[in-house]
């Protein structure tokens, strides 16, 4: 005999309630503390790195990358171990007809709200702490839209990394374990500190913070900054002398230090440094900009639609 | 690697295969698991009482073995060399540290010092040889094979289906891990009317969580389950609104309230013609039921022991469901509370519907049960049915005072039972089963 069909909650209804719950997790539970830790953590990076982002070459590198790890370090711990440590519960809500896909959207939608927020506060501290953006935005009129577009992206594809790294662990001991393997992996395959050459260049293409520190360099506008370390180098090696025919030791470099000191030529000597050592990967193009979104959002669906892959055997899991 | 070197790995893999051939032999497994070289690591760990770490060796042999081809197949010049030789370290020292740990547990198996561990992973081949096949090295302690033990006599008889109630006729329930097919349970057959509360009751380790999944449908095994004639293994997807299952350990989030929790499990649990009004009047009609009312804003973690436990049982029985089964409702309470939380099941089971409990303390509350389903391992460590029905009957049939008394009678001796499981479970086959 086969029972009549009696329709139960169904996806889009089950969202609904975890939204709730999640939402009400936030109001009571610690879940809000992101939010002003995320300052801290924004204010300590624009202090060391922000008076020279988006003023010169180097600053700018540094200062991208230092943002794109405050994104994943953000993103990271928000979900890190969202899922691990009730995944006992969610295994019998799982009995009682919970939908996975619905468990992981809410989630979706929730960190959403988290990285959101997150980002705003990341970018009013830089606002705060006089970081300098570009006059006006590239893809939008406005500067900080398009920057906290970038952030945003960085900072919800690392929520949605560790999110599947939470659903596929069966403890918050094993996660937290993970995170510093994952964040030394962003860090060396980033390409801002290690030269990369050969496959491991290639690997660079599946880190987030490659992509979001690209992204930043090519709406800092990097290839119109000036370059400050060849004129750095120079005034440090102004003393060098060399042995001239006729002359005996001469001070070559020097003389050109003082040259361009009297004359006010440093601000064009480090520009015209900058305008002879463009780098294309950082050209400022939308195609780049919409290149380096599309890969940070690839990057979200691949890891939700895994987190929801590894939630889906849940019932496997032994006593 | 040159001819020589190949020709010493080959000499040395037979050599140790030779002589854990041996060592298996004498421990009763299979001489030819030795010459498998994933699963002769598995059946090391397992004639040396250490499964577990014989799961972990037959993974690392594989990575290892992986490895071993990819280091042979990349040229050291490539960029890949560095990291493959990497993992192949690490893989071996989890190998060695793993191999150690085996080892440790072969020597209290043979009763031999631990410094023979040393000379197992010094001169492997030898030292296998050695103990495979010197007649000075004898274990203390074999492995029971499967299907070693002749498996008590199965009833003859099947339940019949009722129109209203559980049927149970479960033939087997196996598992397949690692090489071996193991039959956990096996050869049960009942029926249950509405109305009534039963008793499931068992030693550690009988499979009564395993026979509760079985028979809620959530684990399939091979057997016909039905629930008021609907198949539950068919029709699972509909049924299982209808079957409530409430977990040994309180699975709740901690930080949400009493009400909110039965909400939402309300939510999730009814059918969605049911209105949010009707779910709120269910959900203060449930927190009546089960004594939750006063505690309906607090939040969870603040909650009593037995209150979470109530909550727990609340939030399966906001449904209504017809067959209820409760994991150890009432570990962790004490008499009085676990008394109340009974009555209040029994007070369910009232209602016209289907009450299964485990418990491990059944006396305190005995009089409220129906039935009693006793479980045991047979000698083939099988999970079969000792008993099912009154529990007077059960009293008569075990020749025992109370239902703790049922339990030793049927335990194993090594847990300081009787171990007379076989005993029961021929007698009660040879009855043909019982139906309540």
């Amino acid at each position: 005999m086969t029972p009549a069909k009696i329709p139960h909650t169904g996806r889009r209804a089950q969202v609904l309630i975890y939204l709730g719950k999640f939402f009400r997790m936030f109001i009571f539970q610690n879940d809000w503390k992101v939010l002003p830790m995320a300052a801290v953590i924004a204010a300590t990076v624009c202090f060391v790195v922000g008076p020279n982002l988006f003023v010169t070459m180097e600053g700018t590198v540094m200062g991208s990358f230092a943002l794109s790890c405050v994104c994943i370090w953000n993103g990271l711990f928000n979900s890190i171990q969202v899922v691990c440590r009730e995944r006992a519960i969610i295994k019998r809500e799982h009995r009682s007809g919970l939908h996975m896909s619905s468990y992981v959207l809410a989630h979706m939608i929730y960190q959403a709200f988290l990285c959101l927020m997150q980002t705003s506060v990341t970018l009013a501290v830089c606002r705060f702490t006089n970081v300098r953006f570009p006059a006006e935005g590239f893809i939008t009129p406005w500067i900080l839209l398009d920057l906290g577009i970038t952030l945003f992206l960085a900072t919800y594809s690392a929520d949605m990394l560790a999110l599947m790294i939470s659903s596929f662990v069966r403890s918050s001991t094993t996660a937290m374990t993970i995170v510093p393997f994952v964040l030394i992996f962003q860090l060396i395959f980033s390409g801002s500190f290690f030269t990369l050459s050969g496959p491991a260049e290639r690997i660079k293409d599946f880190t987030i913070s490659g992509w979001g520190q690209k992204c930043m360099c090519v709406q800092g506008e990097y290839n119109s900054l000036p370059m400050v370390t060849v004129w750095n180098t120079l005034v440090k090696m102004q003393n060098m002398t060399v042995e001239v025919e006729g002359q005996g030791e001469v001070k070559p470099l020097f003389d050109f230090v003082i040259y361009a000191y009297d004359n006010g030529l440093i601000d064009v000597i480090e520009a015209e440094t900058g305008r002879q050592s463009p780098n294309p990967d950082y050209e400022k193009t939308k195609e780049n900009v919409y290149s380096c979104w599309l890969h940070l959002a690839g990057f979200i669906v691949v890891f939700s639609g895994m987190a929801v892959l590894f939630l889906e055997f849940i019932d496997r899991d032994k006593r | 690697m040159n001819k020589i070197t190949i020709i010493l790995r080959l000499v040395s893999e037979l050599l140790l295969s030779l002589g854990m051939m041996g060592i298996f032999r004498k421990c009763h497994c299979k001489g030819y698991w030795a010459f498998i070289p994933f699963a002769r690591k598995f059946h090391l760990g397992l004639v040396s009482e250490k499964e577990a770490e014989g799961r972990v060796l037959t993974v690392i042999e594989v990575c290892r073995i992986c490895l071993d081809i990819s280091l042979f197949a990349v040229p050291k010049e490539s960029r890949l060399y560095m990291p493959v030789l990497v993992a192949y370290i690490v893989v071996l020292m989890v190998d060695l540290i793993y191999l150690v740990r085996v080892y440790f547990g072969l020597c209290e198996v043979f009763q031999r010092e631990k410094r023979w561990v040393t000379c197992f992973i010094l001169l492997e081949p030898v030292t296998a040889l050695v103990w495979g096949f010197s007649q000075r090295f004898q274990p203390v302690r074999v492995l029971t094979p499967e299907g070693g033990h002749a498996p008590a006599p199965v009833s003859r008889r099947t339940a019949e289906t009722l129109e209203r109630g559980l049927t149970v006729n479960l033939i087997h329930r196996r598992a397949i891990r690692y090489f071996r097919i193991r039959t956990i349970l096996a050869d049960i057959h009942f029926s249950i009317p509405p109305g009534r509360m039963v008793l499931l009751l068992g030693g550690s380790g009988a499979g009564k969580t395993i026979f509760m999944n079985a028979v809620t449908g959530y684990e399939k095994a091979n057997a016909k389950i039905t629930l008021n004639k609907s198949d539950i293994y068919r029709n699972y997807k509909s049924l299982k609104y209808d079957i409530g299952f409430v977990p040994q350990q309180d699975l709740m989030r901690d930080n949400d309230t009493t009400y909110l929790t039965l909400l939402d499990a309300a939510s999730l649990r009814l059918p969605s013609t049911v209105t949010q009004e009707e779910k709120r009047k269910r959900v203060d009609e449930v927190l009546r039921i089960l004594g939750l009312s006063a505690a309906k804003n607090t939040i969870v973690k603040k909650l009593s022991g037995g209150q979470k436990r109530r909550l727990s049982i609340a939030m399966e029985f906001i449904s209504d469901p017809t067959l209820f089964v409760l994991d150890e409702p009432d570990s962790g309470l004490d008499g009085t509370v676990a008394r109340s939380l009974f009555e209040r099941l029994r007070a369910i089971a009232d209602n016209d519907k289907i009450v299964m409990c485990i418990t491990h303390t059944p006396d305190r509350v005995a009089d409220l049960f129906d039935d009693v389903i006793v479980l045991c391992k047979d000698s083939a460590r099988v999970g079969r049915v000792a008993y099912f029905g009154t529990l007077d009957g059960a009293r008569e049939f075990f020749d025992a005072r109370t239902m703790e008394g049922i339990v030793r009678r049927i335990n194993p001796k090594e847990v300081g039972g009787e171990g007379r499981a076989d005993e029961f479970i021929s007698k009660y086959a040879e009855k043909g089963g019982l139906t309540a």
